[in-house]
């Protein structure tokens, strides 16, 4: 009997005491937690492994931020930089060279203070192409950072850091362009160029992995961001303490669990009942089951999350525009947003997203039209769909079965649509690996459904050379093999225009090609949602979907 | 006479898992998809394609790639043969440290779940089998018919809206532990284990609270097929010769039924056993409904991800535990039937 009692008091001191740490804990629920804090590592392109980095790791520039928006959300004001780890800079146009005077009394987690060492250590890695994934050099290859060309794959010489990135003094650095590019401030917003704390990386290499991959795959990741890791668990939980001497102040929240919860539905019930604070990755109708809930909020933005119609121009008949058209025509745009994304989505006018500098609505639209969509199709000689069964294998309309919640009314919607048009169309569930495989390297899927491309470059430019120019002159994920010598010979006239009026008006000309001739078929941007508890201010929406723990504090 | 057996079974069973892990290596190569693309889902250059390709050794020809898994080709770095399973081309870890990160939480749970569902089912099997048409019997009918005929995540997902959410009996669906709980250190690996070896009663009291749903909702399911095999068993021994011979003999009631649950048992430990071995890897939508992050759920997203070594090293422990259930299974056989001779 004395035992149960002790235990029974021992069990009340601990609820208590988790109860007076809740205090000031947060408790995120997400869908995984990082599978690695390496951003040239195998896990860079999960999301949530992007939440880790962004959170211990810190830029040198980031975006200025707008007021709320309507749902209570801040968002990035993308024509305004501030620096970070960067307190003032100067551009020389003769030499094309940034000059970065670095901010001073930096400190990270383990006390080292940041200079010009861990700017140079940081691109040295990136051009060492030494990771599984070498995000670091193709964004310093995209922003035109000198002598991180394809060269460094073929040519072990060209690896090491040359000249082009100089330590001037202690606290100063200057970086070198091949050509003017207008991307180079925005891809050193990107976490994939987030800078790391040289000693402590130094200090966890070894000979055969002489820049720390798998410390940073498994262990930690060395930086001067607001977090440190307290403790990871893959696939489990991921703890983070708050930098007390983080130079922007010390994080409110000083502790964020960020815990798996595989199920939205469970992720939903769990924040419901007060336990957690802060929950993503919910379906659109979860969404819309909490608004109006008590004490919980749902913020969103219209960010860079879209929807469209992918055809790929090497297939028949999809190379031939007036089917790509009457396709575009017959997606009943207003239908998906009612029933797939509640109201949270609007028609989606371009190739870009709306939110991001040097969009523009093109004058060509297409709107749900199926009478316009007939006409096409006869006028392209398949008068009724007659004859398109021929074309049965390539009408199978491919989308990520992972995502059958969310995507499952919307193919079923446009299908049904299509097909009372005349195209054979038939649905085409396939895993998410098998996909991505066959989008980016395969480059051979028909027709599909894409809600997964989001251009973590905030600039139309960057968007224009990942998805639409040809790979000959340099695209990188063309998936539709779109090849417009036009198109190509614009971009790469705007890609070293130094005059930011100048760029943006061909910026425009190709956007209004792309909507002539249909390189997709847009249909809806979609909003970024969270929902989170009422007393949680500070929400903010940055452009890699990853929230920021330090913009938080609780009411 | 034992002893042989048991090495005879042990030898048979590398031979086995040997054949399975070249079926295997080979097999998930023929899987429609190419796993490098996920590397590159940021940077689809042809450069950085190749340098993944590389990277991965998915370059070279696929016998040496077999050569180095093995542990063949000490040149080209450690292999099975070292007892090396590789690295997760996922998140970089070494598969043996996350298999055994999740190892333990299936085998907690599965562990914990055919434990309650033998106490209950046994003895409801028992009762019957000893009263055919009674309420017990038609009780058993009903739930049999009513528990097998929805899947266990709609269970799952049922029992955390009605005791967590509306009731509010049972902890969060957020793994063993309270996320505000700090762990005890990993000696075993299993929760309440470690706990308990640290001295911490109230973590483990929190383990078992956590694993009050997830066990109840596997019992929920398993209870069924075992009731009617222990049942059928049980129908099957009351009305052999031997349970007959008792009876004119004149032994009570009670001794007769024990009797015959010790003949019905041993075919009820086989389908306990096949169930044990197949719920290492199907135990995942309840692992994934509670967060339990186990060897289960860790398959699935190996397979998704096309995480070739890592889908590898599952099957392999999976088999291998599996062999060595099945040796047990054949050893409780001869313990409980004096009529098998090895």
């Amino acid at each position: 009997m004395t035992t149960f009692k002790q235990i029974a008091q021992v069990s009340l001191i601990a609820i208590v005491s988790a109860t007076a740490a809740q205090a000031q804990d947060l408790l995120f629920l997400a869908e995984d937690v990082p599978a690695g804090l390496n951003y040239d590592g195998p896990a860079a392109a999960i999301p949530t492994s992007q939440t880790g980095m962004v959170n211990v790791m810190e830029p040198l520039f980031d975006y200025a931020t707008n007021p709320v928006n309507e749902t209570g959300l801040i968002t990035p004001d993308f024509n305004t930089f501030e620096g970070r780890l960067v307190e003032s800079w100067s551009f020389d146009e003769a030499t094309l060279t940034w000059t970065l005077n670095l901010r001073q009394g930096v400190k990270g987690c383990d006390g080292a203070t940041f200079n010009a060492d861990d700017v140079l250590y940081t691109f040295a890695r990136g051009k060492s192409v030494s990771g599984a994934a070498p995000i670091g050099w193709f964004l310093s290859n995209v922003g035109s950072i000198a002598n991180f060309t394809a060269d460094v794959f073929g040519d072990e010489s060209a690896r090491p850091l040359g000249d082009e990135v100089t330590k001037i003094d202690e606290f100063t650095v200057a970086i070198r362009q091949s050509e003017p590019n207008a991307l180079f401030l925005p891809v050193l917003t990107i976490f994939g160029l987030y800078m790391f704390d040289k000693e402590l990386m130094d200090a966890n290499s070894t000979a055969d992995d002489p820049w720390a991959h798998d410390y940073t795959n498994n262990v930690n990741v060395p930086s001067f961001g607001p977090y440190c890791v307290e403790s990871w668990t893959k696939d489990n939980e991921f703890i983070l303490s708050a930098n007390e001497d983080y130079y922007r102040g010390a994080p409110a929240i000083k502790r964020v669990v960020m815990k798996k919860v595989p199920q939205s539905s469970n992720r939903l019930v769990i924040l419901r009942s007060g336990q957690a604070q802060l929950v993503q990755a919910l379906t659109p109708r979860e969404y819309d089951s909490l608004k109006g809930a008590d004490g919980i909020s749902v913020g969103g933005v219209l960010g860079n999350e879209n929807l469209f119609v992918h055809m790929n121009f090497d297939v028949e008949p999809f190379d031939n525009p007036l089917i790509r058209k009457a396709v575009a025509l017959s997606i009943p745009t207003q239908l998906i947003i009612d029933i797939a994304y509640f109201g949270e989505a609007t028609a989606w006018k371009g190739h870009v997203p709306s939110s991001y500098p040097g969009y523009s609505e093109s004058a060509t639209q297409y709107d749900y039209d199926p009478d316009g969509a007939r006409a096409l199709l006869a006028e392209a000689g398949f008068p009724g769909g007659d004859g398109l069964d021929a074309y049965a294998e390539a009408f199978q309309l491919t989308y990520v079965s992972e995502k059958e919640t969310t995507l499952g009314p919307i193919v079923n919607a446009i299908s049904t649509a299509m097909r009372e048009i005349g195209f054979p169309v038939t649905l085409n569930p396939i895993p998410q690996t098998q996909y991505g495989d066959r989008q980016l390297v395969k480059r051979d899927l028909p027709f599909a459904v894409n809600d997964q491309e989001k251009p973590i470059g905030v600039d139309a430019g960057y968007a224009t050379q990942l998805f639409f120019v040809s790979p000959e002159s340099g695209g990188l994920n063309n998936m539709v093999n779109y090849r417009n010598v036009i198109l190509d010979e614009i971009w790469a006239k705007a890609r070293v225009e130094p005059d930011n009026a100048k760029r943006d008006a061909m910026l425009v000309e190709i956007q209004d090609i792309l909507m002539d001739d249909v390189v997709w078929a847009p249909i809806v941007e979609y909003t970024s949602q969270w929902a989170y508890s009422d007393n949680l201010k500070g929400m903010q929406w940055h452009p890699d979907n990853s929230i920021r723990f330090f913009d938080l504090s609780f009411e | 006479m034992l002893t042989r057996y048991v090495i005879r079974r042990i030898a048979v069973g590398f031979v086995q898992l040997f054949f399975l892990i070249v079926v295997v290596f080979f097999l998930i190569r023929l899987l429609p998809a190419d796993p490098v693309s996920r590397f590159v889902g940021l940077n689809p250059s042809v450069e950085a394609y190749a340098l993944a390709e590389r990277n991965l050794g998915l370059d070279r020809p696929v016998m040496v790639q077999l050569g180095h898994y093995l542990g063949l080709l000490p040149s080209e770095g450690k292999g099975l043969l070292q007892g090396h399973l590789g690295t997760s081309w996922v998140t970089g870890s070494l598969v043996a440290t996350e298999i055994s990160r999740a190892l333990p939480v299936t085998l907690e749970l599965l562990t914990l779940a055919f434990f309650s569902a033998l106490l209950i089912s046994v003895p409801v099997g028992m009762i019957a089998a000893l009263r055919p048409g009674g309420w017990a019997d038609k009780g058993v009918f009903v739930y049999s018919l009513f528990a097998g005929s929805q899947p266990e995540f709609w269970w799952a997902l049922l029992f955390v809206h009605l005791f967590f959410f509306t009731l509010g009996v049972a902890p969060a669906p957020l793994g063993i532990l309270s996320p505000l709980t700090t762990a005890p250190p990993v000696v075993t690996g299993f929760v309440t284990v470690d706990s308990l070896l640290a001295g911490r009663p109230e973590v483990f009291l929190e383990a078992l609270h956590h694993f009050m749903l997830p066990v109840a909702t596997m019992v929920f399911i398993l209870s069924g097929p075992i009731i009617k095999m222990v049942r059928q068993n049980m129908v099957r021994a009351l009305s052999s010769d031997f349970v007959l011979y008792a009876r004119c003999a004149g032994l009570s009631r009670r001794r007769v039924a024990l009797y015959a649950l010790r003949a019905a048992m041993a075919p009820s430990i086989t389908i306990i056993g096949i169930l044990y071995g197949f719920m290492l890897g199907g135990a995942v939508l309840i692992e994934s409904v509670f967060s339990l992050g186990g060897l289960g759920q860790y398959a699935i997203r190996s397979i998704l991800a096309f995480d070739y070594p890592a889908i590898q090293g599952v099957i392999l422990v999976i088999t291998a535990i599996s062999l060595l259930v099945y040796l047990a299974l054949d050893l409780i056989h001869a313990f409980i039937d004096p009529r098998v001779t090895f």
